[in-house]
Parts: structure tokens; C-alpha cells; sequence
């Protein structure tokens, strides 16, 4: 009996040893700096590549900038339209009316994977998908579009029923504008979203659900062969582990968390940089003026007054806020800096107030709000200063779907949103503060607050063709928002990625409206 | 036994349909639905309507729950209303990593929890005893991502032996273990808490029992009493609770799959839900159920090859 059990012994010691000797293989090392960059991400999966599909998330926008180009580009970690620069158009004529747009296309740009070259019945067969509602959520921005007409191969011609306050922007590789290929989308059909063709710097190679995506360079690339071989996509929804991940090298670059204490606590490690950039996401309240009490203007601003603002941005960080003074930045096309109607923090003002409108005892309110942290956090923060003003609000924490279905059922007095759009005035007021905007309707977008009262300084916005009068009916409508305390600006919330200090993206990361860092052809790893 | 197996195989749809059915009304219950994901910050009403109508979401109730009953029966686990990629090549993809978890998982709650368990109960209140249901208290109560962490941080940042993501190259075999160690060692050493638990009360009842005292009273060693005869006994507890357990292990592992950033079933249907992507969710809970169903099926034959009295009728 002691022979098997010794017998046995040696086998389980055996069996050990081999266990423990497998699993002790050296971890992969990465020599001389391969030009292969890994970047994790804030996902579980990808939602697919078709761009005009679905509004991508910050994973995806990463992968369908360097997939996809567009007429022109915004200046590299630049947003500002005016910076606006040709891309795979090389040059432009506009009329006089500002209704007739000519594009001449670049010879020789090659589609992905053999496809063909990059011609103006390409351009056309993509403007038209991104003005079709059933194929493109963007399709709301092309309504001035009259017609899109190939006049020869590197000749596209752009008619408008309307000025547009900034049809380049529409036509830059974000969203509508970015281009797709007619065959592709012929060849792979239903599965065209996980087989994308486009004709940027990289292009698809491969995908393992819940894992990662892999991205190879684009030789025949326009503007040249890319420096980087390899980007690998990965996804990671704990942010320890991304953590762990970039500390240790098994990613280049990580999303962060877009508050102070992320950015502080990397500060130790001198290997990595924290960068903190813009354009930043506007966190705003929308206050329902169809919801009692709210409806009286000076509730409405009892709350404005009951919010300290510069405590919220402190407690956020310093670093990754910046001040919002109105519902815009000031650096959209149409934003306004000085002369707004301000709520300086005064709790005992915001009591008169509401003892003007008749609660001298305060009030009570309900509204839902999503879990996810960068909503949460600054409406806890809001939740107890208006309490000290006697407004006592109760928050329901709801699921990020579910967040976004049940605001538009118009179940809140007070909705907080947070999002970026693109920088020119009437597209964030139109869809944020325009009656047909209006929750509830069918042609709803976001009015939350049921405003209606600058439908006309909007609609005869858009369709000036006087840049000045534009930019002066927009202030104009900023002014009233917050006169009529129908919204407040909170601050803008910089988005937060760290990366490895041998990470050279190419450019100066100033802003970007993929909401994650661009990369280019000439973005590469240091030694 | 085969009457018994078949009648179990019978009743197998029935259970099938009901979970399919709890989980459509379920869903589309819940506030959000795909086109809401979809659209996220940009969603406006227009939008929401012309996507839905894509998607199907416009027909009426019935007509839905039809198409994708039927589709289901004609084996057709159907696309993604997301991606559009087939459920059925993201369950392939996910499910070896879920098995190899599952396996590596069980077979480390074994190896540290059946030990233990005899260990505690035949050195009952000594040392011994009192330790081990320290550490197994200790191993119920721990939260499977904090020693998932700790684990990564000890053994994969601090001395850098394991990698820290992924779930390895199916088809590389050293890779798929090399990634599995961590997440299956942290599993199991979890799982090992209730098994040593299990374990030892079932052996302490089990050693009062007068054939027991007469095995000892004839003269037998008390190493082969206590392996051959009381042992063998107190492995039908045991295996119901393996059988339970992987049945529960493919949600419970979802935290795991997260931390060590591994693919997994459990991921996929929690990332499906909350996308509320109807059809992914539907297809992984009825292919779920079945695999329960048939994990219990397994657990249930098992009694007989332990316990030879146990009859199928």
C-alpha cells in the first residue's frame, strides 16, 4: 500500500513540475521598437465599422478615422472649422450664391484590398448613403443637399437648396462625410460593418470578439506609406486592468478617466504621459419649462443661482475641466465669450426666488439619471447643492439604454447631457433648443426643455449667406437660452489617455472630435 | 437507464421555450431597445423610427416572437442587431475559452477543496480544522474580482509570469494555458471554499456510520477506510455541487472574463444586454439553458456509477 501511495505521489509531483515549467514561459519581449501600436479601450466589443450606420462610441470613431477619409479633413488635433483643409479633395470652387459646390478629386487614390481607385461616382454613391435615413443617422445634416452630380471622374459637383452654415464640415471624415465603397458594401453586404473598405492610412485585417481588432497599414496610402505596420484595438472595460496593461507594456496607449484623480495617480510613472485634450463634451442640465414648477422662469433660475460651478469643476479636476459660460464653447463657429447673462453662485438669491414664485418651503424633484460615471458624479455634487437651496431632488440611477429611451419619453424636470457636437453653432442649438426639436414630437430631437422661443433667430441663421449677421443671431439665441434659464452650462469635460512617452502621434493633440487620439500616417514609436 | 435518458431528453424543449419566451417578453419590457444603443447622444426621433423599421423592432409583438421562434428551430441563432455578426461564429469564438475557464476552474476547486475537506474533517477541532475553515471562509467571502487583481497584480505585474490580457491563441496550446492559469486559479480557489466546506460535512456525517466503526473494528487501515469506503460515499454530495456549480459558473464568470480581459459566454450576455440587443440575448439564453439542461443530465447519470443502489426509471 505505502508503494502506491508513494507511486502516486511522484506522478502528482511529476505532473506539478511540468505545470508549473509551462507556465513559466518569459513573457513577450519587444526588441528594437516594433512599429506595431496597442491601444485599449473603455469597450467590451465593437459595435461594427459601416460609419454612417451607428453614431460610433469612442472605440469605433478611433478605428473609422483610420479606415476612412473624406473630401477634406480638419487640420490635424485641430477642430476648428475654419482650419478646415483639402483631403482627398485637392482643391475647391464655390458660387457666388454659395449653392454650388465643385470638388476636383486626387488621381490615384487607392481604395483598401484592391478595390479600385477613388473616383467622383464613389464620392457621389457615398454622399448619397450618408443622406439616406435608413442608411445613415446622420442623414438630418444633408437636408440642404438638393443634389450630388459626378461631372467627371475627378469632378464632383455639390448642389444646395440652401446656404449651409458649414457644408466643409459636412464632408471632413466624421460621420456622413466619412467615404465608402459601393463595391464592398455590394460584395460583403450584411457583413460589411466587421469587413469595412475605406481609403485611409489603415485598413482592417482582422477581429476576435471581445478582444481585439486588427488594423494594417494601407501601403498604397495617399499621403504615403504609414510609419506604423500594426494597430491592434483592444477591449477592456476595467480600468485596473488597463492599468495594470500599460504599465507593464502590454498597451501603448489606455483611456483614462476623465477626472483629476486618474491624471494624479498616473503622475508617478515617468514612462507614461497623461494627455488631456479637447474638444471636450459640454456637461449641461436642460430644465423642462413643461414640467411644474419649472415652468415659472424664476424656479428656473433659483437653480441656476444654487449651483456653485467652480466647486463642481474642482471636485472634477482642474486639469480636465474647463470653464462652459454658455450652452456652446466659445471657440464653436458662432460661440460667444463675453457679455452672457450670468447665475453667480447665491443660495440665498435662488430662496428668494423661489419664495417669489411661491415655494418659499422649496421643492421637490424626481428625475432618472444613467449610472455611468460622468454623468453621475457631477449630479450627485448638483443633487446636494440645491439642496442646501431647499430643492430636494431624488436620482434614479438607470442603465446607460436605458437612460437615453427614457429621457426622450419626457419623464424629467431636469435632464443632464453630455455630449460634443460638431463646432458650429446651429447644429447643437437646433437640435438642443428648436421647437421642432422638441421631445415627444415626431421630428424630436433633444429639446428637453421644451423651448421655443428662438425658433426664428435659428431658422434665419442657417440659411444666411452674411457670416457676421450668422455668428451675431447665434449670440443672440445663446443669450436668451440662458436668459430664460432654460439650460445651464456646467463645464466641458476633457477626455483623458495615457500613453507611453515613446508614442509620437505626429502632431500637437490639441483637440479631436473622434474623442480619442487621431492617428496618422506619420504617427510612430520612439525607440 | 436509456428510458430514463430519453424521457429526460423529451422534456429538454419544453424548458427550452420557456426560457426563450421569459427572455423576449423580458427584454423588450426593459426601457431601451437596440435602436436607443445605436443612436446613443445622437438619437432624435426620426432616427430611432428609420433604424427600427431596419431592424424589424416596427412589427407587431407576435409577429416578432414567431420569426424568432422559428428561426431558432430551424437552428438559426440569427445575426446581431448591432454588428450583424452571426450569433452563432460569436458563441463558437467564445464558448473554448469559456469551456477551458470551466474545466481549469473545476479541476483547481478539486484539487485544493477535496484535500482540504478531508483534512478539516478528520483533524475536527484541532488546529487543522479550525484553520482550514478560516481560509475557506476567507476564500466565500473574498469578491472574485479583488483576488482576480490581486492575483494579476502579484503574478503578472510584480513578477511578471503571466500575461495580463487576452485569452490566448485557441489553436496554440501552451498560449491557451499560459492565459488560462491566472483566471482559472482564482476561479478555483473561490469554488475550492464551497468544496471544502461540502466535503467535510458530508465525511464527518459519514465516518459516524456504523460500517465505518466495523471496518475499523475488522482491522483496516484507516488510510483505505477512510479513501475507499467513506470517501466514495461522500462523492454524490460533491458532484451535485460541481454539476450546480458549472451551471452557475458561466454567469459568475463574467467578472473573471472582465479583469483578465478574456473572452467568454458569460461576457457576451452581459454585454448583449446591456446593448439590449434582443436577438443575441434570446439565442445565448436558450443555447445557455440547453447547456445547463444537459450539464444536470450528466450530473444526475453520474449518481449511478458512484452509488451502484441508485436505479433510472
Amino acid at each position: 500500500m505505502k508503494e502506491r501511495w508513494r507511486k502516486n505521489l511522484v506522478y502528482l509531483g511529476l505532473v506539478a513540475a511540468i505545470a508549473l515549467l509551462a507556465t513559466t514561459l518569459p513573457p513577450e519581449t519587444y526588441g528594437a521598437r516594433k512599429q506595431e501600436l496597442r491601444i485599449a479601450f473603455d469597450a467590451g466589443d465593437t459595435m461594427g465599422f459601416d460609419p454612417h450606420k451607428q453614431a460610433p462610441p469612442d472605440m469605433d470613431a478611433f478605428v473609422n478615422a483610420t479606415i476612412y477619409r473624406g473630401l477634406v479633413r480638419f487640420k490635424p488635433g485641430d477642430t476648428h472649422p475654419d482650419k478646415i483643409e483639402p483631403d482627398m479633395a485637392e482643391s475647391w470652387d464655390v458660387s457666388k450664391d454659395r449653392l454650388v459646390w465643385t470638388f476636383k478629386i486626387r488621381k490615384g487614390i487607392q481604395w483598401h484590398k484592391g478595390f479600385g481607385e477613388f473616383t467622383a461616382q464613389d464620392a457621389e454613391y457615398s454622399l448619397r448613403r450618408s443622406m439616406d435615413p435608413t442608411k445613415c443617422f446622420a442623414a438630418r445634416n444633408y437636408e440642404a443637399v438638393k443634389e450630388v452630380k459626378t461631372l467627371d471622374r475627378y469632378t464632383l459637383q455639390i448642389n444646395l437648396k440652401q446656404p449651409v452654415p458649414s457644408l466643409l464640415g459636412l464632408l471632413t471624415n466624421y460621420h456622413g462625410g466619412m467615404m465608402v465603397c459601393s463595391r464592398a458594401l455590394e460584395k460583403y453586404d450584411k457583413d460589411y460593418p466587421l469587413n469595412p473598405i475605406g481609403t485611409g492610412p489603415f485598413m482592417f485585417e482582422s477581429y476576435e470578439p471581445q478582444q481585439k481588432t486588427v488594423l494594417a497599414r494601407h501601403d498604397q496610402y495617399f499621403r504615403g506609406k504609414p510609419i506604423l505596420e500594426k494597430i491592434v484595438v483592444r477591449y477592456m472595460t476595467d480600468l485596473t486592468t488597463r492599468e495594470f496593461a500599460i504599465q507593464k507594456g502590454d498597451v501603448d496607449v489606455t483611456q483614462g478617466l476623465r477626472e483629476q484623480q486618474w491624471v494624479e495617480k498616473m503622475s508617478p510613472y515617468k514612462d507614461i504621459t497623461v494627455d488631456v485634450f479637447g474638444p471636450g463634451e459640454m456637461v449641461s442640465i436642460f430644465l423642462n419649462q413643461s414640467k411644474k414648477p419649472l415652468d415659472d422662469v424664476r424656479v428656473r433660475r433659483a437653480i441656476s443661482h444654487a449651483i456653485n460651478k467652480d466647486e463642481l469643476m474642482k471636485m472634477i479636476g482642474k486639469d480636465v475641466t474647463s470653464p462652459l459660460k454658455s450652452v456652446i464653447p466659445a471657440n464653436y463657429l458662432g460661440g460667444i465669450e463675453k457679455g452672457l447673462p450670468e447665475y453667480d453662485f447665491n443660495i440665498e438669491k435662488a430662496k428668494k426666488l423661489l419664495a417669489e414664485a411661491g415655494y418659499p418651503k422649496g421643492i421637490d424633484l424626481e428625475m432618472v439619471n444613467t449610472e455611468m460615471m460622468v454623468y453621475w458624479r457631477p449630479m450627485e455634487v448638483i443633487q446636494e447643492h440645491l439642496r442646501k437651496a431647499g430643492i430636494n431632488l431624488k436620482i434614479n440611477p438607470v442603465v446607460h439604454s436605458a437612460f437615453h429611451s427614457l429621457i426622450r419619453k419626457d419623464v424629467n424636470p431636469i435632464v443632464m447631457y453630455i455630449c460634443a457636437r460638431f463646432p458650429v453653432a446651429d447644429i447643437y442649438l437646433t437640435q438642443f433648443f428648436h421647437s421642432r426639436s422638441t421631445i415627444g414630437t415626431p421630428t424630436a430631437v433633444t429639446n428637453f426643455s421644451h423651448y421655443t422661443s428662438i425658433d426664428n433667430l435659428l431658422d434665419e441663421a442657417r440659411v444666411s449667406s452674411r457670416p457676421d449677421e450668422q455668428k451675431r443671431m447665434w449670440q443672440e439665441a445663446q443669450r436668451k437660452i440662458l436668459e430664460d434659464a432654460v439650460a445651464y452650462p456646467l463645464y466641458i469635460s476633457k477626455f483623458v489617455y495615457g500613453r507611453k512617452n515613446y508614442v509620437d502621434y505626429g502632431y500637437k493633440l490639441d483637440s479631436t472630435l473622434i474623442y480619442a487620439p487621431e492617428v496618422f500616417e506619420n504617427t510612430r514609436l520612439l525607440d | 437507464m436509456v428510458q430514463y435518458v430519453l424521457r429526460r431528453i423529451f422534456l429538454t424543449p419544453i424548458t427550452l421555450f420557456a426560457v426563450f419566451t421569459i427572455v423576449f417578453l423580458v427584454m423588450r419590457v426593459a426601457p431601451g431597445d437596440p435602436a436607443t444603443v445605436i443612436l446613443g447622444s445622437f438619437a432624435s426621433e426620426e432616427a430611432l423610427q428609420a433604424v427600427r423599421r431596419t431592424m424589424g423592432l416596427d412589427k407587431p409583438l407576435y409577429l416578432q416572437y414567431v420569426e424568432s421562434l422559428s428561426g431558432l428551430l430551424r437552428g438559426d441563432l440569427g445575426r446581431s442587431m448591432i454588428t450583424n455578426a452571426s450569433v452563432a461564429y460569436q458563441i463558437r469564438k467564445a464558448l473554448p475559452y469559456t469551456l477551458d475557464l470551466m474545466v481549469a476552474g473545476t479541476f483547481f476547486s478539486l484539487l485544493f477543496g477535496i484535500p482540504f475537506g478531508i483534512l478539516t474533517a478528520l483533524k475536527r477541532n484541532q488546529f487543522w480544522d479550525y484553520f482550514g475553515r478560516s481560509v475557506s471562509l476567507a476564500g466565500l467571502s473574498t469578491p472574485s474580482f479583488l483576488l482576480g487583481l490581486l492575483g494579476l497584480w502579484a503574478l503578472s505585474i510584480k513578477i511578471p509570469l503571466f500575461p495580463s490580457l487576452g485569452g490566448g491563441e485557441i489553436g496554440n496550446l501552451l498560449s491557451r494555458v499560459h492565459h488560462l492559469f491566472l483566471p482559472s486559479l482564482t476561479l478555483g480557489l473561490i469554488q475550492a471554499s464551497f468544496i471544502s466546506r461540502m466535503t467535510r460535512s458530508s465525511l464527518l456525517n459519514i465516518l459516524q456510520e456504523d460500517y465505518i466503526r466495523t471496518a475499523r473494528a475488522k482491522g483496516l487501515n484507516k488510510r483505505i477506510v477512510i479513501l475507499r469506503h467513506a470517501f466514495r460515499n461522500c462523492l454524490i454530495p460533491i458532484v451535485t455541487l460541481v454539476g450546480l456549480y458549472v451551471g452557475i459558473l458561466i454567469a459568475d464568470s463574467v467578472l473573471i472574463e472582465v479583469v483578465f480581459n478574456r473572452p467568454g459566454i458569460g461576457k457576451l450576455m452581459v454585454g448583449s444586454v446591456k446593448n439590449r440587443d434582443y436577438i443575441m440575448v434570446q439565442s445565448i439564453m436558450t443555447v445557455y439553458a440547453a447547456m445547463v439542461v444537459f450539464i444536470n443530465l450528466i450530473t444526475d447519470l453520474t449518481y449511478g456509477f458512484f452509488d451502484p443502489r441508485v436505479k433510472y426509471r
